[in-house]
């Protein structure tokens, strides 16, 4: 099955590298730009809260890759190095601005892009709908943060745990909340069925 | 009354529900192996009543990112004008230029050019070298900065004044702006902080009123879909001048706040009638306990704050705090009074901590939400 996620993914981005370094390819460099220019921006954005700067931001990341793009054509994750360089500089600026808030992972606000509503290419009502858009948007910032750069973003447990410098345990502990909290929001017509998670009484 | 969400504390989950969950995820983002994979089937067999949300779950993760290609091309031209600023026409070129050399470029430079590719629109041809040089060119005679509604800018004016433009807003100033005069006019919220200077008053045109001030922090609210404009002073004086009354002048002291009606203002134009209708007010500035800061420049700080405001006005607000349409079908409701802050909450939550306070319903349909009762 074709995964919708491998858009922009890893691969990709390695062979429009290829293209960039080695053939002075300039339709490879704009298509780079565009597959990833929302994602990196709205990334950076949870972090220094502004438009202005999360866009000067990915823009000074793609000077970069102009500069270096022979050894990024040497990563096994571009994307991720990505990633890192958008989390350095925005933490960065922020630094030298002396803001705090922001400086913590906990204060990133993402929103999720996917799960808008396609009831047609999902089998359920739009009541339902509505109850997962209510389960992802109540999910805590952390929470929401590491399912986004899962799903939305591309990138793998591993890179999210170093890119947010915590235990691979926590990202696979925050997906399986994610996932449960969306899962349960579905539950409702199933009401009579025996429901697995066991409330502990006091 | 503050609104706020509540989150749900984590703390029912024994450790094999745990376990069922981190595998469920693992399944779908591709991060289990065959090992994991063999235990979560023996799982899901045990439990078919979460079959019917784990395939609902694996549609939702196949949902492709909707498509902002338009947006990204926007950027992609705004940063190739930005790299053609460092002497590079060739933008693929080695470039020797420090990394952060981006910033030579004064950021209203940008800003102009934003708007005016905005503005613009035209159909461009990439790689010609002689392209971004010429677009940068024309933009240092454009002086004018918008932003679209959901975002905001800052905006620093040649002799150093600060413009904070909220969502959908308009700035235009003169080229020859600093010269004799400082003369700006404005669509929509604009925070000011303006640089002092005795000889070369600042002056800001809006659609009803003209405010001179010498040197001074305020806030101009002055949206044309609004009843009202507001100027709020924060600190030193201004002078304001109501656009159909050029004799009466209005003298503001800080924290004071002029409200003038637009409406009542067109229609006194337009009959030219000399009744006395109370078009402008004088109002003190509404303030935020705990930490006394002023309720109507929050939004240079990202927060959306409301005091005794209708539900019509704050409808308003959101609609340009989150792009979003908002329409009230009841007139109740357009009239009802709140108090609140917004800062992190999305669209969706602000919508049901509304609903927490004022019991009303909602449907989505498109970009606009209907609110009913």
């Amino acid at each position: 099955m074709h995964s919708s996620n491998s858009v922009g993914g890893n691969e990709e981005i390695k062979d429009l590298l290829v293209a960039i370094a080695y053939n002075n390819d300039q339709s490879a460099f704009r298509s780079l730009f565009i597959q990833l220019h929302g994602k990196l921006k709205q990334f950076s954005f949870s972090i220094v809260r502004s438009e202005e700067e999360a866009e000067d931001i990915v823009s000074e990341l793609f000077v970069l890759i102009v500069q270096r793009k022979e050894q990024l054509c040497q990563l096994e994750s571009p994307l991720y190095y990505f990633y890192t360089t958008v989390r350095n500089m925005s933490l960065n600026l922020l630094k030298k601005q002396k803001r705090r808030a922001g400086l913590s992972m906990d204060q990133w606000q993402v929103q999720l892009n996917s799960i808008y509503f396609r009831p047609d290419l999902l089998m359920i009502t739009e009541e339902m709908v509505l109850k997962i858009k209510m389960a992802v948007n109540s999910l805590p910032n952390r929470c929401r943060l590491i399912f986004k750069l899962i799903k939305e973003d591309g990138l793998k447990y591993k890179e999210v745990a170093e890119l947010l410098d915590i235990s691979i345990k926590t990202v696979e502990a925050q997906m399986a909340i994610a996932m449960r909290r969306m899962a349960q929001s579905m539950q409702v017509d199933l009401q009579s069925k025996p429901i697995l998670e066991k409330r502990v009484k006091k | 009354m503050y609104l706020s969400v509540v989150i749900e504390v984590e703390s029912t989950i024994t450790m094999s529900q745990e376990r069922f969950w981190v595998l469920i995820a693992k399944k779908i983002a591709k991060e289990a192996n065959e090992q994991e994979l063999i235990e979560l089937n023996q799982y899901i067999q045990d439990h078919p009543e979460w079959q019917f949300a784990i395939q609902n779950l694996e549609n939702i993760w196949e949902i492709p990112l909707p498509n902002n290609k338009a947006e990204a091309e926007d950027a992609f031209m705004l940063h190739l004008n930005k790299i053609a600023g460092n002497n590079t026409n060739d933008f693929l070129e080695e470039q020797n230029t420090p990394k952060n050399s981006i910033r030579i470029i004064p950021k209203w430079v940008y800003y102009a050019a934003a708007s005016l590719v905005i503005v613009v629109g035209f159909t461009y041809s990439l790689f010609k070298p002689s392209f971004s040089p010429a677009l940068v060119k024309v933009q240092l005679e454009s002086n004018e900065v918008s932003t679209r509604l959901g975002s905001k800018t800052q905006v620093k004016l040649p002799d150093g004044s600060i413009v904070w433009l909220n969502g959908g807003s308009k700035l235009v100033y003169q080229k020859e702006y600093g010269k004799i005069l400082r003369e700006v006019s404005l669509i929509g919220e604009g925070y000011f902080d303006v640089v002092k200077n005795k000889e070369v008053p600042f002056i800001i045109n809006t659609k009803s009123i003209k405010i001179k001030v010498l040197g001074t922090i305020f806030n101009v609210k002055a949206y044309p879909e609004d009843k009202q404009t507001e100027t709020s002073l924060i600190k030193g004086k201004i002078e304001v001048t109501i656009k159909n009354r050029p004799d009466n002048k209005i003298i503001l002291s800080p924290n004071e706040k002029l409200i003038v009606e637009n409406e009542l203002i067109e229609a006194q134009n337009k009959r030219k009638s000399i009744e006395l209708i109370p078009a402008v007010s004088i109002n003190k500035l509404k303030f935020i306990s705990p930490d006394s800061s002023v309720a109507e420049n929050q939004w240079v700080e990202n927060k959306l704050v409301f005091r005794d405001q209708t539900f019509e006005e704050l409808a308003l607000m959101m609609e340009r705090w989150y792009n979003i349409k908002l329409e009230i079908q009841s007139t109740s409701l357009k009239s009802t009074r709140m108090n609140g802050n917004f800062e992190k909450e999305t669209i969706d939550q602000a919508i049901e901590a509304l609903k927490l306070i004022i019991p009303f319903k909602t449907y989505q349909k498109g970009n606009t939400i209907i609110i009913y009762q």
